[in-house]
């Protein structure tokens, strides 16, 4: 965490979340992104046990029950900390939703992430949407009703599959992503290698929720 | 959060849903996706003499994109090609009030009219 100056005391901080000299709790710095809130490096990989283990460590230092003999302000940073804490938690917590916070902390310094729409998945999604359509407004119980309910059975399970293998990518991917921040090269080849797995996460995150929508639609209406 | 009326009517009722055949003559179109949401987009227009006689649109996803994406095939009815690349998501942000998390949804309607425009384009210069 950066240095930063005790609120109370105006000493300069050097443990994490509370002041050494008057063990007064300090507020989570702004421009600190969720991975700094919670101790960890911007990785992509986690232990999700350590993860678990600091959030209740860091939840109970902040716990409200705590502050309740505390000063006005001290109770409102510790409620503040304990509130940013719990969003940081959730959002690191889940893999996809940690590479996508993790795109959007990058985004700055890499342009153009926004992926251009691959028309042929479009065309797939709209076509079994109507197919999905077709089926809803049938008699379900008829012949052609059946062959339907059969045809997005197919379909289903096919999506399934191709969300696991997109997310068998994006661990292959989060992993490169990983060793090439250990590295910490400033070569351009690395940057350009930084850019080219950023872009490709991008894209496999948003095709993902593409087919996600549509397998949730698919489980809605034939269970 | 609630919706305004206007999305609600649009949601509800939704105009010109449907589709044209794509191969069809003087057929543009246009499909786009939003990444943050998985919604899907797809608008067409017909055109003769360089003016939208039809419009059409199948959106799949939240109240808001449906809203704009009618609205938008309402509005490109009867526009010529060059007033239809005028079409600004502000306008239709301001036509729905639509809150600043729906925002998106706008630009996705705005991004499916110039698909559109630029397949009808591009169809027609092969020709």
């Amino acid at each position: 965490m950066a240095r930063s100056m005790c609120w109370h005391c105006q000493s300069e901080v050097a443990g994490e979340y509370f002041c050494e000299r008057c063990v007064k709790v300090q507020p989570v710095s702004k421009d600190a992104d969720y991975f700094t809130c919670l101790g960890f490096p911007r990785r992509l990989t986690i232990d999700l046990g350590m993860l678990e283990a600091k959030f209740y460590e860091l939840s109970r230092a902040f716990h409200p029950d705590f502050y309740q003999n505390k000063s006005e302000t001290e109770q409102a940073i510790s409620l503040s900390n304990a509130a940013t804490l719990n969003t940081a938690y959730r959002t690191l917590r889940d893999p996809i939703q940690r590479a996508e916070y993790l795109l959007d902390l990058e985004a700055g310094a890499v342009k153009e992430i926004r992926s251009s729409p691959p028309a042929d998945l479009f065309e797939e999604i709209l076509e079994l949407q109507d197919t999905l359509e077709e089926y809803r407004a049938s008699d379900q119980s008829s012949d052609a009703g059946k062959q339907l309910r059969a045809q997005l059975q197919t379909e289903q399970t096919a999506l399934e599959r191709r969300k696991r293998e997109m997310e068998e990518q994006l661990q292959h991917l989060f992993r490169q992503w990983d060793e090439l921040q250990d590295k910490g090269e400033a070569t351009s080849a690395a940057r350009a290698d930084r850019e080219r797995l950023l872009k490709q996460m991008r894209e496999i995150l948003s095709n993902r929720t593409y087919v996600k929508n549509i397998v949730s639609d698919l489980v809605a209406t034939i269970g | 959060m609630a919706y305004s009326d206007k999305v609600v009517d649009h949601f509800n009722n939704p105009r010109n849903m449907g589709s044209f055949k794509k191969e069809e003559d003087g057929v543009g179109t246009g499909m786009v996706g939003a990444p943050e949401c998985g919604d899907v987009m797809k608008l067409q227009i017909k055109v003769q003499n360089d003016t939208i006689v039809d419009a059409k649109f199948k959106t799949f996803g939240c109240g808001s994109a449906i809203a704009s994406s009618s609205l938008a095939t309402e509005w490109l009815k009867g526009k010529t090609l060059e007033e239809a690349q005028k079409i600004k998501n502000t306008d239709i942000v301001q036509e729905l009030n639509l809150p600043p998390v729906k925002i998106h949804c706008s630009v996705l309607a705005e991004d499916a009219i110039k698909a559109a425009l630029a397949d009808y384009q591009k169809k027609s210069e092969t020709k």
